[in-house]
């Protein structure tokens, strides 16, 4: 395609929309609680973990795209390996953090009662080990699993882009396949020499990742290509009113026991397989994502509010605040675990945290744009977007 | 998924005004965490019929012990003998350091079903939550365990993990903790919830489970697996009650 191609305009539901994922994420992070029975998993099958997957698939069409338009395939594809390498330090990064916390615990809980339990550091027996498999992102313990997906997710985006602009639909249907060949004939990646597998399976998520890809890249050259209409968009927000009742009745059963839970029996054990991504979770999030797309729309006046502002950053910075969140939540953890932390104090935690968040989040704001001012020299160079 | 684990900033105020469970002081346990549904009905008929109780212990290096006396299930025992003088309790402790839930079901057909017990107490969960093993094939693993138990007669009390200050924030318990809840509420089974338990205990300052001095280790185990075998008594025979 050649001449310039009109810029679509930053929709900021997908923003918002992150945002409250990242900070979903960072509070279902923190282990026993108590807010993490406000999050979204609370009412639907799946949790923010899709939402976000989903979200970055779509906006790295909506950027890397445009950049394969305009720059050709081997800048877009050093772009997004520019972005992996961030990703990469930022893991490293975790795993010096959990390293640290594994060795204080194991010191503080010197105890005969905790034989197994101190296997979580059978590791530090042989650090060298562990550091090559830390650095081969094959050793994913507690909180190292969700960036090693997000890593592999974009360290083979290139390819879906080539095949993107082959035809629109080509990495969907090459994706759909892996997806259900890897659910039927049980494909993992394994994690050696443990035997375990990824707690995210790439070859599983991927097609989540690959259906925003497919719909970001349809808001560039405007073809969409999922159904439309409202009786659509109506029936999928029935069926996501119809999830949450479902959902929430376990909530408050897990809760309240003599709550009963709708359906238990028949769909739980459903939604339980995350590593793979049950086709449960996926359609959950799908109806979820039509239904929101239909409710609120890109010009919605609550968007430009103040109230949403501080969302709308945090999910501009996704990938800082991403790591910062997932950084805060062992923090936070770490605090109720040594103060003994009622209910209002994990409260306190969570809006510490939540706050910690927005902060960083409004520094990198003002950072990238103090540092964007038009200069002579640089103003014909347009901005390219934050994935 | 976190939904049934309450947590203990929850449970306090709940439980402040409630009774408690006969014990002593320091190892007392609010009802919520002791009384479940009567759902071992055929041990409470032998306990009413002074019929012999074989109870087998499966479970892990917490249930296994350092020595035979100073593991719980030697205080169950005790415990459920004092409670029932008139009935024959044998508790076999079958348990081994170091094995998933896979491994233990691999062990039932030798260790459990060939002492024909009335009672199963399973515990289990610690290695495959610090194994980071897939949550999904734990709990199928668990519903197939729980099926192969029911249908050799016998039932069930399942047991999840100890609790730590210290290894909450290494060891991903919470989901497997999830899944090992949820199977116990969809398979009916008594489900005795050792880790808010502790969490309670080292909350309310009875036990205090991290910088333990060396020399204290060994009496801090058994005191705390005395307390431990108590509770699980009450509980056992709180499920076995007859009717309403």
């Amino acid at each position: 395609m050649t001449g310039p191609i009109p810029r679509v305009p930053r929709d900021l539901r997908l923003d918002f929309f992150r945002g409250l994922s990242l900070f979903f994420i960072f509070i279902d992070h923190i282990p026993e609680n108590a807010l993490a029975y406000f999050t979204l998993r609370s009412i639907a099958f799946n949790d923010a973990a899709e939402v976000f997957i989903f979200i970055s698939g779509y906006t790295a069409a909506l950027v890397y795209g445009q950049s394969l338009r305009e720059n050709g395939a081997l800048f877009a594809t050093a772009q997004i390996y520019r972005r992996v390498w961030q990703l990469y330090v930022a893991h490293i990064f975790l795993f010096v953090i959990f390293t640290a916390e594994v060795s204080y615990a194991i010191l503080v809980v010197q105890n005969p009662m905790y034989t197994e339990e101190m296997g979580v550091g059978d590791f530090l027996q042989e650090p060298h080990l562990a550091v090559i498999r830390a650095l081969m992102l094959a050793f994913q313990p507690m909180f190292l699993d969700i960036l090693p997906l997000y890593i592999v997710l974009l360290a083979s985006f290139p390819l879906v882009l080539i095949l993107i602009s082959r035809h629109r639909l080509l990495p969907l249907a090459a994706s759909a396949l892996i997806y259900t060949l890897t659910l039927r004939q049980g494909w993992a990646l394994h994690l050696r020499p443990s035997h375990n597998v990824w707690f995210f399976n790439p070859l599983a998520w991927q097609f989540l990742f690959v259906i925003g890809a497919t719909a970001g890249y349809a808001r560039i050259n405007g073809f969409w290509p999922f159904p439309t209409g409202k009786w659509f968009s109506r029936a999928a927000l029935a069926i996501t009113v119809l999830i949450a009742v479902i959902s929430f009745s376990w909530t408050l059963h897990w809760v309240f026991d003599p709550f009963p839970p709708l359906l238990a029996k028949q769909l739980w054990t459903h939604t339980l397989d995350k590593t793979n991504l049950a086709p449960l979770r996926l359609f959950s999030f799908l109806v979820l994502a039509l239904a929101t797309v239909y409710l609120v729309r890109p010009e919605s006046r609550f968007l430009r509010s103040r109230w949403a502002r501080p969302v709308i950053i945090c999910g501009q910075q996704s990938l800082y605040i991403f790591c910062f969140g997932i950084l805060l939540s062992v923090l936070g953890h770490f605090i109720l675990a040594e103060t003994a932390g009622g209910f209002w104090r994990q409260v306190g935690v969570n809006v510490v945290g939540m706050s910690a968040m927005i902060g960083v989040a409004l520094v990198l704001d003002w950072y990238k744009t103090a540092s964007r001012r038009p200069r002579p020299d640089r103003s014909s160079i347009p901005a390219i977007p934050s994935e | 998924m976190r939904l049934l684990a309450l947590t203990t900033g929850f449970l306090i105020p709940l439980v402040a005004g409630s009774a408690w469970a006969q014990a002593p002081a320091h190892c007392a346990a609010p009802r919520e965490l002791v009384e479940d549904e009567p759902r071992l009905p055929a041990l409470a008929e032998r306990f009413r019929d002074h019929q012999p109780v074989t109870i087998v212990v499966m479970g892990g290096a917490s249930s296994a012990g350092t020595t035979p006396d100073s593991g719980y299930p030697h205080f169950l025992e005790l415990a459920l003998k004092g409670h029932h003088p008139d009935t024959p309790i044998a508790v076999i402790n079958r348990s081994v350091a170091g094995n998933t839930a896979e491994q233990m079901v691999e062990r039932f057909p030798k260790d459990i079903y060939p002492n024909q017990p009335a009672l199963v107490v399973w515990e289990t969960g610690t290695v495959d939550a610090v194994r980071g093993g897939d949550v999904d094939s734990f709990a199928n693993t668990l519903t197939e365990g729980v099926e192969a138990i029911q249908s050799h007669k016998a039932e069930l009390v399942l047991m999840d993990m100890q609790y730590n200050p210290g290894t909450v924030s290494v060891i991903n318990f919470q989901p497997y903790l999830d899944a090992l809840h949820q199977t116990a509420e969809l398979q009916g089974v008594t489900l005795f919830m050792r880790f808010d338990m502790m969490k309670y205990w080292s909350e309310a300052g009875a036990f205090d489970f991290i910088n333990v001095p060396r020399e204290k280790r060994a009496t801090l185990a058994r005191e705390f697996y005395e307390c431990l075998g108590e509770r699980l008594a009450d509980a056992i025979d709180f499920a076995a009650r007859i009717g309403e």
